[in-house]
């Protein structure tokens, strides 16, 4: 595949609507990452660094 | 990242990965054994070439060990290149590569990048405080460090890059800055582990801390970055994945493994790939000077930022050892003198604590696009975790453990000897980096990505880095190391 054809195919794709395993894969990784942010930061509250 | 992969087709890509990271941790180790047996007494690499800030460039370079004091500085750069020419080509040839392009390429490179670090050297751009401007004999100086030379190797590499690209695409066979970042985290090993010896504490506190990095990177930059890619860019699945691994994970190697494990065309990641290098080195040019000038009361938080924020191992890792210069040498120059190497420690953690999972977000989105989007006989399989596993990553931890038990698990002579065979490995590490910096310079042709009509690739990559990634990056690094200093130098 030459470059120029992946020029075209970049601006010119038809638009791929979110399936719905996307939506899951997007929302379950920021709903987990989000919740382990706050256990984390709940961690370094109560284990602060030591010096 | 393989800078081979960058310009091969896929099977070739991965088996070449896998066999550079592979022969990373064997040069690493080659140089760090080396260094260790100078506890005993026997210097094996003494004569390895160091350079001291100058007026007078006569007086630039010396040998590392007085004992090699009779080559003097011209003789310690040749041995120096010899041994390395000889390794590195020795190397190559395990890769399948050219080894006579390879040696006359690498001759080139070397040359350009030594000569960067010692125009980085020179007084007016490397003294830092008044003391060292006095004692030079200058009213003035940039005072970027004599670590200034990487910022000069980078340039020159992208001069080549942009004004004489015939000459970059005849280095091409010793631009290879993956292979030569990930030998010097190997070494880096020791020096972490050195620095961590002393405060094991404070080490143990930043280990934990990693994990923020991982939550970070995987869960909650990925998943925006791909949401911004599919719905506001309209990028089509295939483009999204390696897109949004590349911007959140770690650059090239996130977007090769995870384009491949949901069966993208080679061509796509690759081309990400291309666009994570020229991106990376925009924020090494940019990063660490806003590092000095907001955080250099922070120097850990600006540490944790600099790894999350700059993609490609090489250039985060590289960036981080700037950073560490510019802060210290602000903070020497405010009369506080911090001991070195916890900066750089701080973005090595996290950047190897987010790589270690690059072959589970692969196999996770393997497992994801072969059974429930592009469903087909070639299933995604476990075995693929460890042959992504990013192999340098144990060649580090060797070095760390062994350098680590030496420093407290053995005998009060071996531990006091060892800071000094460690800094001689440490003189590998340096070069290792301005060879990473001058290669993705030449790697980074902004006009050819420009031409080749990527603007939209760029815009995504753009709009996430500088709207969120760096921002949100700024945010948990300081949740989660502000208030903390490395300790003082005594």
């Amino acid at each position: 595949m030459s470059r120029p054809d992946l020029r075209d195919e970049i601006n010119n794709t038809e638009v791929e609507p979110l399936l719905p395993v996307e939506k899951k894969l997007i929302g379950w990784s920021l709903g987990l990452g989000l919740a382990l942010l706050f256990v984390l930061i709940a961690v370094n509250h109560f284990v602060p660094i030591k010096l | 990242m393989s800078d081979i992969a960058v310009k091969v087709s896929q099977p070739l890509a991965l088996r070449a990965r896998l066999n550079e990271d592979w022969l990373a941790v064997v040069i690493g180790l080659v140089v760090f054994g080396s260094a260790i047996v100078s506890i005993s007494g026997t210097d094996l690499l003494g004569w390895a070439v160091t350079t001291s800030v100058y007026t007078d460039v006569a007086q630039a370079l010396n040998p590392f060990a007085k004992a090699y004091g009779w080559l003097g500085g011209g003789g310690a750069l040749l041995a120096t290149y010899a041994a390395l020419l000889v390794v590195l080509s020795a190397g190559v040839v395990t890769l399948g590569g050219d080894v006579r392009r390879f040696a006359l390429a690498f001759s080139a490179v070397f040359a350009i990048a030594y000569a960067s670090w010692i125009v980085g050297s020179y007084a007016y751009v490397a003294a830092v405080t008044p003391a060292e401007q006095q004692k030079f004999g200058i009213a003035w100086s940039l005072k970027l460090t004599n670590e200034g030379g990487f910022i000069v190797a980078l340039l020159s590499g992208i001069v080549i890059a942009n004004f004489f690209p015939r000459f970059a695409e005849w280095l091409k066979e010793a631009i290879r800055p993956e292979l030569y970042i990930k030998i010097a985290i190997v070494i880096l090993g020791a020096t972490v582990a050195v620095t961590a010896a002393g405060r094991l504490n404070l080490a143990s506190s930043l280990l934990l801390r990693g994990a923020a990095a991982i939550v970070e990177a995987y869960l909650i930059y990925w998943a925006v970055i791909y949401y911004v890619a599919r719905k506001w860019f309209g990028f089509s699945r295939e483009w999204s994945v390696p897109l949004a691994s590349g911007i959140s994970i770690c650059g090239v190697a996130a977007a090769i493994a995870t384009g491949g494990a949901i069966r993208a065309r080679p061509a796509v990641p690759i081309l990400v790939s291309s666009l994570v290098v020229v991106f990376a080195v925009v924020e090494v040019l940019i990063l660490p000077f806003l590092a000095q000038t907001f955080l250099w009361q922070e120097p850990l938080v600006a540490g944790a930022w600099i790894g999350l924020a700059i993609k490609t191992d090489g250039a985060a890792v590289a960036g981080g050892g700037i950073t560490e210069s510019l802060i210290m040498a602000k903070a020497a120059a405010e009369g506080i003198k911090y001991q070195p190497g916890w900066i750089l420690a701080t973005t090595t953690t996290v950047k190897i604590f987010i790589d270690i999972f690059i072959g589970i977000w692969a196999f996770i989105l393997g497992y994801i696009w072969t059974n429930h989007i592009d469903k087909g006989p070639d299933k995604a399989k476990p075995s693929e975790i460890w042959q992504r596993f990013p192999k340098f990553i144990l060649g580090f931890i060797l070095v760390f453990a062994v350098s680590l038990w030496l420093a407290v698990g053995s005998t009060p002579e071996i531990a006091k000897a060892l800071p000094a065979a460690a800094g001689e490995a440490n003189v590998f590490r340096v070069i290792f980096f301005v060879l990473t910096f001058f290669s993705i310079g030449v790697l980074s042709d902004f006009r050819k990505l420009w031409q080749q009509g990527f603007g939209k690739l760029a815009a995504v990559y753009f709009v996430s880095l500088f709207g969120f990634v760096i921002w949100v990056g700024l945010l948990i690094s300081w949740l989660f190391f502000s208030g903390f200093k490395p300790p003082l130098a005594s």
